[in-house]
């Protein structure tokens, strides 16, 4: 059942609750402050990129914070009380939480303002931030009666403030990097998705490689590496299905349960590719159960390479590189 | 059984899941095999730097004096015994802790013999074997062997106080429920928990689930941070704490050892939430309780 079809035992506010980061700013150890440039923050986006700091030993970020809260409904219906506005900060990789209470702002009303501090060894990855009106309802003390629609992630290490992620992709040497690389060496990419996030590495051994994948050579190498993207990006979804399938946690009845990280959210993308018109958890059980032997296993195969290469635009990478194929060859015989 | 490794290099490392997996046979899992040791410490990535609080032998001497410890009793008895002191012993920040690859490299590297004999299911019939499930080797924070002790002293201990994780880590179900929900991120809700234990008012691992279900239910509409404010943490305490392990004895093995001296939660928050957590919990559907409030 999704959010917006529960059924409140107690009268919520219809209106909507918006917040949007107003300044980040940074200390490190000593004296040094420093305040994030504007281009680390996204509103469309809501994302806040710290990795865009000028120095990388900073220890705390504090965020300041603007909300605005549908005030005149809540005066005009006044089914509330002792209302209060705040901040949750939670990163579920370090089972962070912390809650700053935002303060109404002077002069205009309905908009709340405040700061929230986030300490850099409490977290891993992203953040996520959203703000809730807590009020008394019926006599009943601390009820949520609203919250943010979509969180902001703030993102510890991103450059750019996009909630839509980017590829990891190393360039190392298999024969001379870490060991397990070395059963790989004739290789010329390998994909863990083992990790926080998916990875993929690129074997620098491989004579040429890593010029293609840049694409700072000749208009041909610039196509291929164009389609060699495409195709290591199907190479990742398709491992990261298979990683996150291979590892579910089932409950007791023996109902697979979508992991809580980014693997659940490859899966939640994937699974309408793979069993169209069906229920994500309906799919994911029925995946899950080809996968420990009830069922074809292998009839599934073509569909999670087809979902795979959806996501990461094959067809269209392939037709590009044909066209431009075309082109110079017409270039070259004109 | 599954025996201590051979080969046990002087710092800790980190494993991958992927690097992991060859190593964790239907042999290792049925506790019928060892682990390859000198090869796993070939592939496995040693942390960086000379700091005291990566050095092997403390975890080790510890698990071993776990083993001494508990031998005669369950198993589980182990959980409330090592927890704090794995805690003490292994000074992390949060960040670090969230590295799954340390924990992996504890069980696999540092000591599959306690993973097995702590995690090994009763076998099945005649002549078959018990079994570790794969997830206390590599699984997440609330499955693997040692990631659940560390994490249930970082979320129920009470400041430099470790007695609330004993408790906690007293009672399987309290422990595997419990450090599943995100509401005890909230340090008052999780000593709240705590409280009933400890006053009796939920024994069963039924009672303790219904509690538990309730609480995170209830969450979904009332917000504990707002009821039941905590202090605002100091981690600059932790981070001294964290430098002191340079200088630390090992951790007591009689005594309880003593955590970080971050400020203690609020006697009232903790005593707000145990009364809403009491009267949550004779509300909610226990199975095989008559029910209280009649359906």
């Amino acid at each position: 059942m999704g959010r917006g079809m529960r059924a409140y035992p107690y009268p919520r506010l219809s209106g909507a609750v918006t917040a949007r980061v107003t300044a980040v700013r940074l200390r490190g150890p000593g004296e040094h402050r420093e305040q994030l440039d504007v281009r680390a923050c996204s509103a469309v986006e809501q994302v806040v990129a710290l990795g865009r700091a000028e120095r990388d030993d900073w220890r705390t970020a504090r965020i300041g914070l603007a909300a605005s809260v549908p005030a005149r409904e809540i005066r005009r219906k006044g089914h509330w009380s002792d209302v209060s506005v705040v901040a949750v900060l939670t990163e579920g990789a370090t089972n962070a939480r912390s809650v700053a209470r935002l303060s109404p702002a002077p002069g205009s009303e309905g908009d709340w303002a405040g700061e929230i501090e986030l300490d850099r060894d409490d977290h891993l990855d992203r953040a996520s931030l959203t703000v809730h009106v807590v009020a008394r309802v019926e006599g009943v003390a601390g009820r949520i009666i609203a919250s943010t629609e979509q969180e902001w992630m703030i993102d510890m290490t991103a450059d750019a403030p996009l909630r839509a992620r980017q590829l990891d992709v190393q360039t190392v040497s298999f024969t001379r990097g870490a060991e397990w690389l070395r059963a790989f060496r004739d290789a010329p990419w390998v994909v863990d998705a083992s990790g926080r996030m998916p990875n993929v590495r690129l074997n620098s051994d491989f004579e040429g490689l890593a010029a293609l994948m840049e694409g700072q050579g000749s208009k041909v190498e610039r196509v291929v590496g164009e389609m060699l993207l495409a195709q290591i990006c199907a190479d990742v979804w398709t491992a990261v299905f298979h990683t996150a399938i291979g590892d579910l946690e089932v409950e007791d009845d023996g109902t697979p349960l979508f992991p809580p990280d980014w693997r659940g959210a490859v899966l939640r993308e994937m699974l309408p590719d793979i069993f169209p018109g069906r229920s994500a958890e309906d799919a994911l059980r029925e995946v899950h159960l080809r996968r420990i032997g009830e069922g074809s296993w292998a009839d599934l195969q073509p569909r999670i390479h087809l979902a795979a290469a959806r996501r990461s635009d094959v067809p269209k990478a392939l037709a590009t590189t044909v066209r431009d194929i075309e082109l110079l060859e017409q270039e070259m015989h004109a | 059984m599954t025996s201590r490794p051979e080969h046990l290099p002087e710092h800790l490392a980190l494993l991958t899941d992927a690097q992991a997996a060859e190593f964790i046979s239907d042999g290792l899992l049925e506790g019928r095999e060892d682990v390859p040791s000198i090869a796993l410490n070939k592939i496995a990535e040693p942390l960086p730097g000379d700091e005291t609080r990566w050095q092997l032998h403390r975890v080790r001497d510890l698990i071993d004096d776990a083993l001494g410890a508990i031998r005669d009793a369950r198993p589980t008895a182990a959980d409330a015994w090592l927890a704090p002191r794995l805690h003490e012993t292994l000074r992390l920040t949060r960040r670090e802790a969230s590295e799954k690859r340390l924990w992996t490299y504890l069980a696999l590297g540092v000591a599959p013999d306690y993973v097995v004999w702590r995690h090994r299911s009763e076998p099945k019939g005649q002549g078959r074997y018990g079994r570790v499930s794969r997830g206390r080797f590599v699984g997440p924070h609330y499955t693997q062997a040692f990631a659940r002790l560390w994490w249930s002293a970082e979320l129920f201990r009470d400041g430099s106080d470790y007695r609330p994780v004993v408790v906690a880590c007293g009672n399987q179900d309290m422990l595997n429920s419990a450090l599943r929900l995100d509401v005890v991120d909230h340090r008052p809700t999780a000593l709240a928990l705590v409280r009933l234990l400890e006053k009796g008012t939920v024994r069963t691992g039924r009672e303790v689930n219904a509690l538990t279900s309730a609480v995170n239910a209830a969450a979904a509409t009332l917000m504990y941070d707002v009821m039941a404010p905590d202090v605002e943490r100091d981690r600059d305490v932790v981070r001294d704490w964290i430098r002191a392990s340079e200088s630390a004895v090992p951790s007591p093995r009689n005594d309880l050892p003593e955590g970080p001296e971050e400020e203690r939660a609020p006697a009232d928050a903790v005593d707000v939430l145990s009364s809403l957590f009491e009267e949550l919990f004779t509300n909610a559907p226990v199975r095989g309780r008559a029910s209280a409030g009649g359906d």
